[in-house]
């Protein structure tokens, strides 16, 4: 019931935040500008939802921008080298990814790693791979080849939703990128697992309290696996989305982008000390991200600002998390006292 | 004869050096309630949560119905029956109620898409059946301690068990949700299931039990019916006839109720808010005060507060009649206490460093020469204090990690000693010690307080308090509710306080 008025409450400021860069910054009520933020955060909102399932564990995973190199590195190697078909390039790329985001799952379970320094050695492993493996190094040439084929450039389309109903005489509505309805795809999915299956149960008994989900017969190694090959997952699906809007790959794709997702997450109410939060949240979370980050370049505010802004942003997620985790313990010790 | 539901065999844990199980025979009957009792570390919870598959032993094997299983493996246990009520909440505070009943069981359709509303049916139908209610949408983590003590119960009998595990599930109910849960457990035992209860109650045992097995020191010491069993008979078997000697010799060394006179640290209506509330007494030079009660009473966190850890939130603490607030461990120590944490390992030894550094680790600005550490000098101390401690080996070189648990204590206990505190608290100053180096550890304190030291022991080991104090303080959920002079009680007065029948 707490869960979901606080998302309530996150989606209200969400409004207010919209609202106050709709009339205060100049140029942001506008379609295309909309439809920037739309495709520019819905594969952040994924990202975030894949977040989500490390940070519901008392996790994190830091590993996810280069898992998005790869699996980006992955399509385009796939695509310009050896020419496989779009339709079995999306599930390689997405395949890579989780087996990527699985074995971080696995050395924080196997070799007992602190999640933190697990995915912190993988990013930089990850990372090395994808120079390994570039095409754009291995084939000289190919840096400058776009990639054509239409399954994957179709990602980046956008739909007349306005026109499709016959509105467009009355109104111009930004058109939807279909990176969108892929986030919300993603979103319905994932969160129908998590709300309503047995295995999202055992996530949120993994992330409230171990030593309970182990003594319940609850494999925890295997939903602690399964938590970051789902991480992997969706950062495989991201890179899908950004490959289709560049047209290409490179090294240094998704660098950085784990701090949005992570930002996003918590912004998001999924709490950091484990199971507690939606994917509702993350989601929102990432959009008023962008709302910020967006408006506050119309307003003219410099990018190292932002940089700044972020940075505080999170801080603040963060510390409101540290705050609510605070008041859950003092309500525990104060039940524990209503026997005195 | 039957098979026994559950049966274990030759059943040993050893943890490091300290064996915490040897060599358990343990067997309960369909329609059996045995009662399972031991002073603390007799190995009663080590032998629970073998049973639950929580911990695999070192040793020995587990037979239901006959069939033997596979150890250390809880989700095995739990599909053979076996389900567990235990001591700490083993619940997830986030979820619901209804959540938690069916925790890694919630009944599922298709997509397996958990099927809410036969999980409420079910839920409710086991309430009603066992006449509790609770709101099955409430997070747990919301509920009072009673009310999460009944769900862990619900979630226990959820598994329709064969064989049904409860450590001390009384704990935190009143005296009505205890003679309901007696209720329940002759139900259960009607329907054929082996009932395991441990409890420091021997009323408890006595009322709802029809066998009883008596553990120590990590051994099975008999095995009785209740009904051929009298009170005196378990204590003095729980105890051991060497403790009842010791104590019976401890007996006659002269008690010293108020020590000198001279009151070195004054309690007075000392209250933080939800914790405990309006606690008061005096301890004097020259005597030892022990505090008992049950875990929970709320013992270590009053300790806390005298030594600067947490704050109070009204009264006043006095130390040689000065008031004193501690607002840090560091001002505590400056003002003159001294604190032998519970969890030697957590909190009070380096275990990789030597014995002669962990003595004098409080104390090296004493040992300081201009910048430099004075060696000599430090190597002169420890010395002194392996010998006065007693402690094995006597090389103050060796890593403590190699210690046993008792010489371990005593290297504890010397590092404060070497602070000279006017005050030194002690909290379960004899945990996973074993019975030798208990009696050294009570000697080493009975000198400190010859030589007039002021000295304050947390105790839930009674054999202990009766056999240490000079004056008993019992404290029950958060409440000081009574504090005597030891000479002048019996362990059965203590052990009613203790559960709040006084």
């Amino acid at each position: 019931m707490t869960a979901r008025s606080a998302t309530l409450a996150l989606l209200a400021f969400f409004v207010a935040t919209l609202a106050f860069f709709w009339f205060a910054a100049p140029r942001f009520a506008t379609a295309g500008n909309i439809e920037n933020l739309m495709s520019g955060f819905s594969f952040v909102a994924i990202l975030a939802i894949g977040q989500a399932f490390p940070i519901l564990l008392r996790g994190i995973d830091l590993s996810i921008g280069a898992i998005v190199a790869l699996a980006g590195m992955v399509a385009f190697d796939l695509v310009l080298i050896l020419h496989w078909p779009g339709w079995l390039v999306i599930p390689a790329a997405i395949l890579a990814a989780t087996l990527a985001g699985a074995l971080n799952g696995v050395l924080i379970v196997r070799l007992r790693l602190q999640p933190f320094i697990a995915t912190l050695a993988t990013l930089a492993a990850y990372r090395g791979l994808v120079y390994s493996i570039s095409g754009r190094q291995l084939v000289p040439g190919l840096s400058t080849t776009p990639i054509r084929d239409p399954w994957i450039t179709g990602l980046e389309s956008y739909l007349d939703i306005a026109g499709t109903l016959g509105l467009s005489d009355l109104i111009t509505l930004p058109w939807v990128p279909l990176s969108f309805f892929v986030m919300l795809a993603v979103l319905a999915g994932f969160q129908f697992m998590l709300g309503s299956t047995r295995f999202g149960r055992d996530l949120y008994t993994v992330g409230g309290n171990v030593e309970a989900a182990r003594l319940a017969g609850i494999a925890v190694g295997r939903v602690t696996i399964v938590a970051y090959a789902l991480s992997g997952f969706c950062a495989g699906v991201a890179a899908l989305l950004l490959v289709a809007r560049l047209t290409t790959a490179t090294e240094a794709l998704g660098t950085g982008m784990e701090m949005s997702a992570i930002a996003a997450a918590v912004i998001g109410g999924v709490s950091l000390s484990g199971g507690i939060g939606s994917l509702y949240g993350p989601v929102i979370g990432a959009f008023l991200l962008g709302t910020i980050l967006i408006g506050l370049t119309l307003l003219g505010i410099s990018q190292f600002v932002q940089q700044i802004l972020t940075g505080g942003i999170l801080l603040a997620a963060v510390a409101y998390d540290r705050v609510l985790f605070l008041r859950r313990q003092r309500r525990l010790t104060a039940n524990l006292g209503e026997e005195a | 004869m039957d098979t026994p539901l559950i049966r274990g065999i030759g059943l040993g844990r050893t943890y490091g050096a300290l064996t915490a199980l040897a060599d358990a025979d343990f067997a309960v009957m369909p329609g059996e309630v045995r009662g399972l009792i031991g002073s603390n570390g007799a190995g009663k919870s080590t032998l629970i949560k073998i049973l639950t598959g929580a911990v695999a032993p070192t040793s020995g094997s587990v037979e239901v119905k006959g069939e033997t299983v596979r150890l250390g493996d809880p989700s095995e246990m739990i599909r053979r029956g076996v389900a567990c009520i235990y001591q700490h909440s083993n619940l997830a505070p986030a979820m619901s109620v209804m959540d938690n009943i069916f925790l890694g069981r919630q009944p599922t359709g298709r997509f397996g898409r958990i099927d809410r509303r036969r999980q409420r049916a079910d839920a409710q139908a086991l309430m009603a059946r066992h006449g509790i209610t609770l709101d099955l949408d409430a997070a747990v983590g919301t509920l009072p301690t009673v009310k999460q003590k009944e769900v862990e119960i619900l979630k226990a009998l959820a598994l329709d068990a064969r064989v049904l595990l409860m450590d001390e599930p009384t704990g935190w109910l009143s005296a009505a949700d205890v003679v309901r849960l007696h209720t329940t457990i002759r139900g259960l035992k009607a329907d054929g299931v082996a009932i395991v209860y441990i409890s420091h109650m021997l009323d408890e045992i006595f009322t709802v039990c029809d066998t009883m097995t008596i553990m120590r020191d990590g051994r099975v010491i008999a095995e009785a019916k209740v009904a051929e069993m009298t009170r005196p008979r378990v204590i003095e078997l729980m105890v051991g006839e060497k403790l009842a000697r010791d104590s019976a010799a401890a007996a006659r060394v002269p008690r010293r109720p108020g020590g000198t006179g001279e009151v070195r640290l004054q309690v007075r209506d000392l209250t933080r808010t939800n914790v405990f509330r309006d606690v008061s007494f005096d301890l004097h030079a020259g005597e030892i005060l022990c505090i008992t009660g049950l875990i929970g009473s709320k013992r270590t966190e009053l300790m806390h507060v005298l030594f600067g850890a947490d704050r109070a939130d009204s009264g006043t603490i006095e130390v040689d009649g000065r008031p004193v607030a501690f607002g840090s461990p560091r001002e505590a120590m400056a003002g003159g206490i001294g604190f032998v944490p519970e969890d030697r390992h957590r909190d009070g030894l380096m275990l990789g460093l030597s014995m002669t550094e962990n003595l004098v680790m409080a104390t090296l600005s004493r040992f300081c020469r201009a910048l430099l550490l004075d060696h000599r000098a430090i190597a002169a101390r420890s010395t002194r204090s392996i010998a006065e401690l007693a402690i094995q080996p006597p090389d103050g070189t060796k890593a403590v990690r190699l210690l046993s648990g008792g010489n371990q204590q005593k290297v504890l206990v010397g590092k404060w000693l070497n602070l000279g505190p006017r005050v030194l608290i002690l909290d379960e100053p004899t945990v996973g010690v074993d019975v030798g180096a208990k009696a050294e550890i009570y000697a080493i304190l009975r000198a400190e307080r010859d030589k007039g030291a002021a000295i304050l022991v947390v105790s839930s080991d009674l054999e202990e308090v009766m056999t240490l104090a000079d004056r008993i303080a019992v404290m029950v959920a958060g409440r000081l509710v009574a504090i005597h002079d030891a000479e002048a009680v019996t362990m059965a007065r203590v052990v009613d306080e203790i559960g709040g029948a006084a």
